[in-house]
Order: structure tokens, then C-alpha cells, then sequence
């Protein structure tokens, strides 16, 4: 979780992440920041987010995203 | 039949709400499919087979897909994992073969039946300027109705099957109804297929809220269509059709009506398809989400055709910027160059095969194309130059998230969007260059105000009434904006004030509407791509 919240501060410095509702709706994450963010997730989990993981349910907040990573882990 | 005409209002519509709701629960969508198939048979009888023949196809993919699908689960509880693996392997890529030919072929129906011409057209010239003799042939081609919107709807829903969003639907006139439903399919909203199958299969009757609700919201598309966009229509046909001979004021005047008259005529359509969707119990997906009040390009693109915007993003962003090539790409960008150029370079090139899309989508010609990269350049420069931004914002101690900043990046915006719309309305790039070069050498600035504007097609009263419609549509929109639902407070007062609006309402159409003599009915600009 902290490696996530490293990452996201870094894409979107000032933004207090664990505290936002919807990252999504509130455009806090674009689809561009999405991409970058998306980039910055495979290399660091080792993981592969494909165009189906891409859905506002995944990136709505950090837990969300925290969530996709660990599933996408097991796989 | 156009969705503003009396006979698609009233015979047509009443017809299809009454038919439906009189059928028992399970052949409602039935009365669907038919009266789906009566509407394009009436607007575009000789084309009908084309429609068809993108349903077939991708109902016939749909079904390979699932059985691919059923075979690999079977057989790989008898496997180990690399046998599994294995034969994941050799599944996805028959998965990825039926999908790449499904889209082929809708696609290809639409390349051909589209852009032939302009491509023919384009290679003759280029064989005659290297003295070669031979030309391909001059063909007359029918654009089938809607083909745009349902070739995106059928392969959406062919991609989303291939990626297993959802498994494709077994019954033929389920999928013919989805791709083909009449209030939909000559301007969308393009729809996905578990955005609107589920409520078009479901046969859910229509209540009285339905009914009320659809009703005034065709109401009000009428009136942005007829009071406003169609009375703006002749100043905005005499400017762009002879704009050798106006000056720079008018030619801005033009694309600054011509704005108004596309926003208005389009979201006052989708306002009658979704208020004529609303009145069978089926909620549309949203195509506008009051576009003049973004505060940059990127924002006015996620409030204007919000559909096409989401489905370019889906289908086509994502695939090439999260594909392996462009994170190989990014990775070794961020490794050699700067971690911002790694992170950039994906979303660059994905975002430039989105607008390459955007543009030709809109059209076949030269000056789409330029429509779409006129939103690349503008996109990407603020991508670029969003760090240089950033640093002078905060050493000028400017709050970006102030009022008075805001209100400068909403003008911004709404000037970035009436050039690109004065590109889009221009006969052709060149007629677009030669506006432009007028407006910088020769403005005439007296000719906003000493009456020429006048002349031209309209007189004070039409201006008057397009402004005070606008004044209106303006008052409605900051309340929506406000997260104020109007059908809800309009339900909510007395019987004497709810009737006061609706036939204040009526009469403002049926007084201020541009119709009868001396108006042509204006077709739906975007009925036509």
C-alpha cells in the first residue's frame, strides 16, 4: 500500500490520495494520468493491467486500485 | 422522418408507446425490434441490407466467441498449468482472429461505403500528377443511415465479448434490436451492449413518470432544435456559403452561431431520442453534460459527445496505449531520455490515433482530418507545456482553482471550441485557411454593431429570439450545473405553475420556431456522418 501511495504521489503530487472518494468523478485521475499510472503499476508489481482492468470500478479510490493490483497478483 | 417532425412525434411515437405497453411483458421488445426496422425502412429503405449484414455478423462472431470460450473451460480442468497455459495461448489467439475479422468487415462496409470516394478521388489526382493513365472507377454510393453510430455499437460489443466483459447473447433479434433501436440510430448516443439490452429486453412498462419526464424532455429539444438552431441556420448557410465576401466580424459572427446551432441542434436531438426512450422506461446513456462550461479542451471533450468520446477511449486509447509495444517503448523512454517523456510518449501516440479516428469518423475529407489533429496539437501542447504551467501558477501565486481563473479558462475553452468549429463548418480546408486569413487582414470590427449583421439571412427578430432561447438554455444549464434536476422541481410545484412552463414552453416553439415559409426543415448535422 505504501509503494502504491508513493506512486500516486508522485503522478499527482498534493493530492491527499487515501482521503479522496472518487478519483474518478472528481477527475483527479484522467485517462492520461490513468496510462501514466497504469505504467508505473506493472513495472513496480510486476504485473499486467490490460485495457479489460480499465474501468472507473478499479481506479475509483486507492483501496480499488490497491485491490486490482493483489488480484491481478495471484492470477 | 426526422426526430423533430410531427410524424415521427405524434404517429409514429404515440403508436410505438401504445403498441408496447398493450403487449404482454415477454413481446414487448418485439414491438421494439419491429417498429426499429419500420423506421429505417421508411428513412432508408436500399440500405437496410447493410444494417443487417453488420447484425449478422457480429451476432455469428458473438456465438464462435462463446463456444471458443465453453471449449477452453471444459478441456482445461483435465490439463496441468503449462498445459493450460498452452492452450490459453492457442484460444486467445482464435479469440483474437474472429474478433480481427468481425471487425474487418463491419469496418470494411463502413471504410468502403464512407470513404471511397474521397480515397478514389485522392489516388486519381495522384496518378494523373505522375502522368499515369490508369484511375480507379467513380463510384455513387449510398451512406446507409446510422452506419457510424452502429458499426461503433456492434463493434463494441463484438471487443467487449472478445475481452469477456460479458458473453455474447445467443438470440439474433436481441442483438438486431440492441444495434438497431430507433431512437438511437441516426445520431446514437452509441450505447454499449450492457448499457441498454438489459432494459430492452426487460419490457419494463412505461409509468406515468416515464411518460411525463420523456414527454418534456422532448419538449425541450424541440425547442433548442427549432427555436434556436434552426433560426440561426440561415445566417450561419449566407456567411460559410459566401465567405469571400464578408469580412472578419461576420465570418466570426458565423462561427460563433454556427457553435450555438450545432450544440443546440445536437444535444436538443439527443434531448427528443433520450425523452423518446425515457417515455418506453429505457434510460439512455448521456451525451452532454454542459460542454460550454469546461475549463479546458480535455474537459469540454468529456462533457460534448460524450459516447463517441468514451468509446475512442475504451477501444482505442487504452488498447494502443496499454498495448506491449508502447510499454516496452515508454520503458526504455524513461530509461534513456526523462521519466516524463516514458510516461508521455504512450498517451502522445494513443492520443493521436484517437483524434486520427475522431476526425475521419466525422467524415471523409481533408478538413476532418485536420478537425481531429486541431484537438491533438491543442491537447498534447497542454500535456507538454502542463509542468511550465504548474511552476507559473504558483511563482505568480495565481489559484488555478479560483472563480475569476476559471471564468478566464472557460472563455479560453470556448474560444479554442469555436475555431475548431469554424473548421469543421467550412466548405474545406482551404475555405477554412481563407477565413482565417480574413478575420487577420481584413476584421471590420464596425460590422458587429452598424447592422450588416442584419442582412444576412436573419433580421433583429430572429437575433433577439435565438438570444433570449440562449438566455434560457444558459439560466437551465448553471442550475443543472448546480446539480439542480429540473423535471424533479418542475414535478414538484402546483398544477397552475408545472402548466404555466410546459405551455409556455409549447407556445415558445410553436410562436418562435423557425418553420413555414420562408425555412427549410434544417436535417440534423450529425445525422449525416
Amino acid at each position: 500500500m505504501e509503494e502504491l501511495l508513493e506512486i500516486l504521489e508522485n503522478l499527482k503530487p498534493g493530492v491527499d490520495f487515501p482521503a479522496q472518494t472518487d478519483l474518478i468523478e472528481d477527475h483527479i485521475l484522467d485517462s492520461m494520468s490513468v496510462v501514466m499510472l497504469v505504467g508505473e503499476l506493472n513495472d513496480a508489481f510486476d504485473i499486467e493491467i490490460t485495457p479489460v482492468d480499465v474501468v472507473p470500478e478499479n481506479f475509483k479510490t486507492v483501496d480499488a486500485i490497491y485491490a486490482m493490483i493483489q488480484r491481478l497478483s495471484d492470477d | 422522418m426526422a426526430y423533430s417532425s410531427i410524424v415521427y412525434l405524434l404517429p409514429f411515437l404515440g403508436a410505438v408507446v401504445l403498441l408496447y405497453n398493450g403487449m404482454p411483458k415477454k413481446y414487448r421488445w418485439w414491438v421494439l425490434l419491429l417498429a426499429s426496422y419500420i423506421f429505417y425502412w421508411l428513412n432508408s429503405p436500399t440500405t437496410l441490407i447493410f444494417l443487417l449484414l453488420s447484425t449478422v455478423a457480429v451476432y455469428l462472431a458473438g456465438i464462435f466467441l462463446n463456444k471458443i470460450q465453453d471449449g477452453f473451460d471444459l478441456s482445461k480442468k483435465a490439463l496441468d498449468k503449462e498445459g493450460k497455459k498452452q492452450l490459453r495461448k492457442i484460444v486467445g489467439w482464435q479469440k483474437k482472429a474472429v474478433c480481427a475479422c468481425t471487425l474487418l468487415f463491419i469496418f470494411g462496409l463502413l471504410a468502403f461505403l464512407k470513404y471511397y470516394p474521397f480515397v478514389s478521388e485522392n489516388i486519381n489526382q495522384l496518378l494523373k500528377m505522375i502522368h499515369l493513365e490508369s484511375t480507379l472507377p467513380q463510384l455513387k454510393l449510398i451512406l446507409p443511415l446510422g452506419i457510424s453510430y452502429y458499426t461503433l455499437q456492434a463493434a463494441g460489443y463484438i471487443i467487449d465479448v472478445y475481452r469477456g466483459k460479458y458473453r455474447a447473447d445467443p438470440h439474433l433479434g436481441k442483438v438486431a434490436l440492441f444495434l438497431s433501436f430507433f431512437p438511437q440510430i441516426v445520431e446514437g448516443p452509441i450505447a454499449r451492449f450492457d448499457q441498454t439490452a438489459g432494459q430492452l429486453m426487460e419490457g419494463k412498462r412505461s409509468t406515468y413518470q416515464n411518460l411525463t419526464w420523456g414527454a418534456q424532455l422532448i419538449l425541450w429539444g424541440l425547442f433548442k432544435k427549432m427555436v434556436i438552431a434552426d433560426r440561426a441556420n440561415p445566417f450561419v448557410a449566407e456567411v460559410f456559403n459566401n465567405y469571400t465576401e464578408q469580412s472578419g466580424a461576420v465570418l466570426i459572427m458565423g462561427g460563433i452561431l454556427f457553435t450555438v446551432q450545432i450544440y443546440m441542434e445536437f444535444s436538443g436531438c439527443m434531448d427528443i431520442v433520450a425523452g423518446s426512450a425515457q417515455m418506453l422506461g429505457i434510460d439512455l446513456p448521456k451525451n452532454f453534460a454542459r460542454p460550454f462550461f469546461a475549463t479546458s479542451v480535455n474537459d469540454f471533450w468529456r462533457r460534448w459527445h460524450i459516447t463517441l468520446g468514451a468509446w475512442l477511449r475504451d477501444y482505442v486509447f487504452y488498447s494502443v496505449s496499454l498495448s506491449k509495444g508502447f510499454a516496452k517503448l515508454s520503458k526504455k523512454a524513461k530509461e534513456k531520455l526523462s521519466p516524463f517523456l516514458g510516461a508521455l510518449i504512450p498517451s502522445a501516440a494513443a492520443l493521436f490515433c484517437v483524434w486520427i479516428c475522431n476526425g475521419i469518423w466525422h467524415g471523409a475529407g481533408w478538413k476532418y482530418l485536420a478537425y481531429g489533429m486541431y484537438y491533438y496539437l491543442i491537447m498534447l501542447l497542454g500535456m507538454l507545456l502542463e509542468p511550465l504551467f504548474a511552476r507559473c501558477a504558483t511563482a505568480m501565486r495565481l489559484n488555478r482553482d479560483g472563480g475569476a481563473f476559471r471564468v478566464v479558462r472557460i472563455l479560453r475553452t470556448c474560444l479554442l471550441v469555436v475555431g475548431g468549429m469554424t473548421l469543421f463548418r467550412a466548405e474545406s480546408l482551404g475555405a477554412f485557411g481563407g477565413i482565417v486569413s480574413k478575420v487577420f487582414t481584413d476584421l471590420s470590427p464596425q460590422q458587429f454593431y452598424d447592422g450588416t449583421l442584419l442582412h444576412l439571412g436573419i433580421d433583429g427578430w430572429d437575433f433577439i429570439a435565438i438570444a433570449a432561447g440562449c438566455v434560457v438554455v444558459l439560466i437551465v444549464s448553471i442550475l443543472q450545473e448546480k446539480g439542480f434536476c429540473m423535471r424533479k422541481k418542475i414535478a414538484e410545484c402546483n398544477i397552475v405553475l408545472r402548466w404555466s412552463i410546459y405551455l409556455s414552453l409549447i407556445l415558445a416553439v410553436v410562436i418562435f420556431g423557425a418553420y413555414g415559409p420562408g425555412y427549410d426543415q434544417v436535417a440534423f448535422i450529425y445525422g449525416q456522418f
